[in-house]
Parts: C-alpha cells; structure tokens; sequence
C-alpha cells in the first residue's frame, strides 16, 4: 500500500488528464466516424468524413497556409528570439535590467485579447502608426496594405509569441557553462564557429522546445487568421466553420487531421534532438 | 633559449574590489615544465586565462614568443588551456570534444581520426569514444578534458589544476606521462597545481602564488632548500618555524635567539643578516633527529606529545617547554621505541636550516601573526 502512496502526488493531474483532453478526444474521435445528419449525426460507421476532407480541392490549400504560416510564425521567432536570448543571457549583466527586460516581455500579456486585436488597427492600419512612420521617413510614397494580408498574420503571431521562444531558449542557454564558450575560442574556434558549434547546437533542446511552443500556439489559432489575414483558409477554421454549422462528424475528422498534422511537424522535431535531453538535462 | 612567455607588471581586478593579480612579472623559458603552485583564490586559474586570452587584464603586458597579446583573441594564439572546470562540451560526444580542436584546424578525417585515438590511449580512456561527457565521472571528464587540449599540439599547453581529481594511481602515471610527452614534443607546458609533489616532481621552474602576488621564483630545489619566504617554505613542504632575533654571527654561523633557546644556522652566503633582525627559523621535520648525536647540532629537549601515522614515516610532534612545537619525521621502526608525554632530546644540523627574513612579498605582515597564524 505504502508503495503505491507515491502515485497519489500525480493523480490531480491525471484525473484533469483524462476527463479534459482523453475523453472529450475518444469522444472526438468516435463522432468522426459516425454518418452526418444535419444538424447532427446518426450512429453509423463511416470514413466518408475523412475521405470527403482529404479530397476537397480546399485541402491541399489549408494544409499548405496552415503549415507556412505557423512554421513561418515559428521560424521567425526564432530569427528575433534567438539573438535575443543570446543577448539577455551573456550581455545584460545586471539583474535589474534582466528585471525590466522581463516584464517589457510579459507586458503584452496583461492587456486583454480583444483590446491587443482592436489595437492592431491603428497600428497596422493604412492610416495607422507604421504606415505614418513609413510614409514620414520617405521610404515608401503610398500607404502599404498590411491589415487583411498574410504579412498582418506574421507580425500579430510573432508578437504575441516571441516570449514562448524567447523562455526555452533562455533556459537552455542559462544552463550553459560559460567557460564551455572560453574553452572552444581556446580550441581554436572563431566567433561564427562559437555560435554555431557551441552555443546554439548545445542550446538546441531549448530552440526545438520554443518552436513546438510557438507552432502549436499557432496552428491551433483560426481566429487570428481569419480575422487579420483577409478570410485565409485554414485546417484550424475548416474545424470552426464546420462546427459552427453543427456538422459534428466533419468537424471532428477536420480536427483529427490537424491533429495528426501537428503530430507529424513534432515527430520531425524531435528527431533533431535526443527527447531524452529535454527531459533530463 | 629564447623566452616564450613575458609577463610584466599584470593587474587584474574583479569589479572594484577584488584585486585577483597585483602586479605580477614572471617569464617562461621555451621549452620549459613550468609550474604555477599556489592555494585556491591565489590567482593562478586567473593568470591561466589571461595567458590563454580569455580574460582581459588591467594593466602590464602579455608577451607570448615576443608577441604582445593585448586584444588578440584565443583562437589566434598558438596554445591550448585545460580549465580546471573542464568545460567539455555537453552536447558532443567524448571523440567530437576531443576532435573539435583538430576540426577548427581544418586537419583532414583521418588524421584527426589517429590523433583522437592516440590522445584517448593516453589519458587511459579508450574506448570511450561514443559516450557522453555527461555520463562520466569526474575524473574521467578531467581526463577527456586534458586529452582535448593535449591533442592541438599546441605551442604553449596551459594546464589548470590538470590532475587534481584523479586517483593516486592515475596521478603518477599522468606525472609520468607529462615529463614524456614535455620532452617529446619540446612544447612550453604551465602546469598550476596546489599540490606541493606535483609541482616539484614535474617542474623546470616554478613560481610560488600568495593571493595575486608571486612569493618566489626558481627551481624547485632552490624553492624546496631557499625558500625565501615563511609563505614560500610553508607552502612548499612541512616546516618548523620558530620566531626569534639575531643575536650574534661567528664565522658563518648566525645565532639566533628564541623562546626556546639559542640556535645555530649555516649562513648561505648570500646577503647578510644584521644582529637584532627579527625573523623566522626554520626547519624541515625529516632534519629534526631525536635521540641523536651529531656534528654541528642544535639540541633542544622536548616532550613526546603526539602522532600521525604516514606509512613510509612517522609524524611525531614534542612540546618543548609548553612554549612551541616540533615537527619530527621519524622511520616507523624507530617511532614505534618513542613513549607518549615522554622527554627526548632534539638535534638537527645547523646547516640544514633556514633563516626567513620575510613573512611574505606582500608587505605589512607580521612574522609571529604569520607563524602562528592569527
């Protein structure tokens, strides 16, 4: 008895488990294989669900502007974070700086959605702050049309998930020992070779995990796109659309697929690295 | 023999208040074994990484084979530093740590294939190609860590701390192998260590540290026999030290007065010393004799107070007259004769004695604070 006492400290967990994403996916999963009746289903076996989805001319444009624009989204990421964190980790020596720094970070995340997404419009609007500022600074003669474009969805997801690349990276390069970048200069290494070989290949755990953070964050997001990306088709709003028609049983194969989707984009990123040294290290 | 290191009047604080090297000027022959022995937070991981280039310094001069270093980066430098924390890479295996020096050389597959095995052989750890270092023990990662910079073939090879963590057995035999590989590449091997066999086993010449200053410079013979400070004697090997005053010089023997009677030392020809100097006299424990009879002696009674065992001798420590304590090393077979809280007589010869004028380099020190450690 005493034994089995040490399983009761994930129980909580467990429990919350089960009953908030195993059973409402069995039951997902089922419903996808149950005949449409609108507005409905009937409890009869099919797979005409999935083989309609999959071979909709739609499809091959979903999957398509589902996967650039989140690994789009994430590859960004980390073009800005990783710099970033390099900087916030070896540069910024004081703790009150890495303080400010943190909350100026954190700060987008005290405002509310619909008022960050209302203040998209004059910010990314034709007569918004970055327009003015270009059209002042004379780089461009006409205002750029950017709200309702795929360039709008970039800088929204970007900005609203920098800090979910930043955090890992942070971390892994925080463990680092800072010696380990002396002993590969001494070794003969120049700074590119440093960067590359060392710091960001021994903080690989840290940029796989920040990029399964962001392109999750990301794939499961239909609103933003369908908002501020000029209606773009998606798997994610594909679920929504149908769902909202009450069209149960395609909506539950739509989200089975962009399940399986994003199982296939993790399976690949994990390969990179060994999962063991994200979990133990 | 050309000098290969220059090191001129080096100042290296840490923030504004911790001054880790103050001023310290020593050169290296080419070719040389040279040993930096100091204890922790004396500086020498700190001096290593400047020679190295890593760290930056406050003031004076690098000079490595005539070169002035100032704002040359490592990878420029023709040398190689073991650090005391190894620093091995986590993220590669045992052969890509070791190989990665080679690599950025742009030595061919091959070669660095050869160079990696050889360099594992050496340090006892083939076989252990495919592992990672995060697997090891921590002196199997001191060993990789040494393989790793002995493997560049560099011109100077800086060793910190290289074979503190290993077991006995190792250590002789990476001693050993230091001394074969030092003359057989004829490369400038620094070596620092806090440990006063290594250093004078496998040093040419050697520097002894004392928090950022240098204590003494020379051989280790000249180091071991002429220690020049109370730091430097101690330091380097056991010794009694008994504070007391010059009193008088015959011939070529100084008397000198202490609490526990007059004593006689050889002077050694260099410099002299005036009558009513106060200094410090020393002698070795494996000189202190007890129960003997010989030339030129210094006697002393004193009681048998304590022990400790050494297996190849005996450390026997006598009271004399509740006022100081002497150190004795005594063959097992002739301690076993000695009783506890028993009287003997102490003799040693006065020209195995040292007469340290100088508590330590850095000035303002007390000699009696110093010997008896307040």
């Amino acid at each position: 008895m005493v034994r089995h006492m040490r399983y009761i400290l994930i129980l909580p967990g467990l429990i919350t488990y089960i009953f908030f994403l195993i059973v409402p996916l069995g039951i997902m999963t089922v419903m996808s294989f149950f005949k449409p009746v609108w507005p409905g289903y009937k409890v009869e076996f099919t797979v005409s669900n999935y083989i309609s989805y999959l071979t909709s001319p739609q499809f091959k444009t979903m999957l398509i502007n589902t996967l650039y624009t989140s690994i789009g989204t994430a590859f960004i990421c980390l073009v800005i974070g990783f710099p970033f964190a390099y900087c916030y980790t070896f540069k910024v020596k004081s703790q009150r700086a890495k303080n400010y720094i943190t909350m100026f970070l954190l700060a987008p995340f005290l405002i509310d959605w619909t008022i960050r997404s209302v203040a998209w419009l004059s910010i990314l609007g034709e007569g918004g702050v970055l327009n003015s500022l270009l059209l002042s600074s004379g780089l461009i003669s006409k205002p750029l049309k950017i709200l309702f474009t795929p360039a709008a969805l970039f800088i929204i997801w970007v900005q609203t998930n920098l800090l979910f690349m930043i955090f890992p990276i942070n971390l892994a390069l925080g463990r680092l020992d800072p010696e380990m970048i002396d002993a590969a200069r001494v070794l003969k290494a120049p700074p590119h070779r440093v960067i590359y070989d060392i710091i960001f290949k021994a903080s690989l755990p840290g940029v796989i995990c920040g990029f399964i953070f962001v392109f999750v964050n990301t794939i499961s997001d239909y609103v933003t796109p369908a908002l501020w990306a000029g209606g773009m088709q998606t798997l994610g709003l594909s679920v929504s659309t149908y769902a909202s028609q009450f069209l149960w049983p395609q909506a539950s194969a739509a989200g089975i697929i962009l399940l399986v989707v994003c199982i296939i984009v993790l399976y690949i990123l994990l390969k990179i690295v060994d999962i063991k040294k994200l979990v133990y290290e | 023999m050309g000098k290969i290191i220059q090191v001129r009047d080096l100042v290296k604080w840490y923030g504004k208040r911790v001054l880790a090297l103050n001023k310290v000027s020593f050169e290296v022959d080419e070719g040389d074994f040279f040993v930096i022995i100091g204890p922790s937070g004396c500086g020498k991981s700190t001096l290593m990484k400047i020679l190295a280039g890593v760290l930056d310094y406050d003031s004076g001069e690098v000079y490595i084979a005539g070169k002035n270093m100032k704002g040359v980066p490592p990878h420029k430098r023709d040398l190689s530093l073991m650090f005391e924390s190894y620093a091995l890479f986590p993220h590669m295996s045992v052969f890509d740590n070791i190989a990665f020096g080679l690599r950025m050389m742009g030595k061919d597959k091959e070669y660095i294939k050869r160079k990696v095995s050889e360099a594992l052989a050496l340090v006892g750890m083939s076989g252990f190609e495919n592992r990672s270092p995060l697997e090891l023990s921590g002196g199997q990662r001191q060993r990789v860590a040494l393989a790793r910079a002995l493997v560049v073939e560099p011109k100077v090879l800086l060793l910190d701390e290289p074979i503190s963590h290993v077991d006995y057995q190792l250590q002789r035999k990476l001693m050993e192998d230091f001394k074969v590989i030092h003359k057989k590449t004829g490369n400038t091997f620094v070596l620092t260590t806090h440990v006063q066999d290594h250093a004078l086993t496998l040093a040419d010449h050697m520097i002894v540290m004392n928090t950022g200053v240098i204590e003494q410079y020379g051989t280790p013979e000249e180091v071991y026999c002429k220690p020049k400070t109370v730091f430097a004697a101690r330091f380097v090997g056991d010794i009694n030290l008994i504070p007391g005053e010059v009193a008088s010089k015959d011939g070529d023997m100084y008397i000198v007065k202490t609490e526990i009677g007059e004593f006689k030392s050889a002077s050694s020809g260099e410099g002299h010393i005036k009558p009513g100097t106060r200094l410090a006299y020393g002698i070795r424990p494996q000189y202190v004799m007890v129960n003997k009879s010989i030339k030129n002696a210094n006697y002393v009674k004193g009681k048998f107070v304590r022990n400790y065992y050494f297996g190849k001798y005996v450390e026997c420590i006598f009271n004399v007259d509740g006022k100081a304590e002497l150190k004795a090393s005594v063959p097992p077979e002739e301690a076993i004769n000695l009783k506890l809280e028993k009287e003997y007589t102490l003799c040693w010869d006065s020209g195995n004695t040292v007469l340290l004028e100088k508590p330590s380099v850095i000035e303002g020190l007390n000699i009696e604070e110093v010997i008896y450690g307040k």
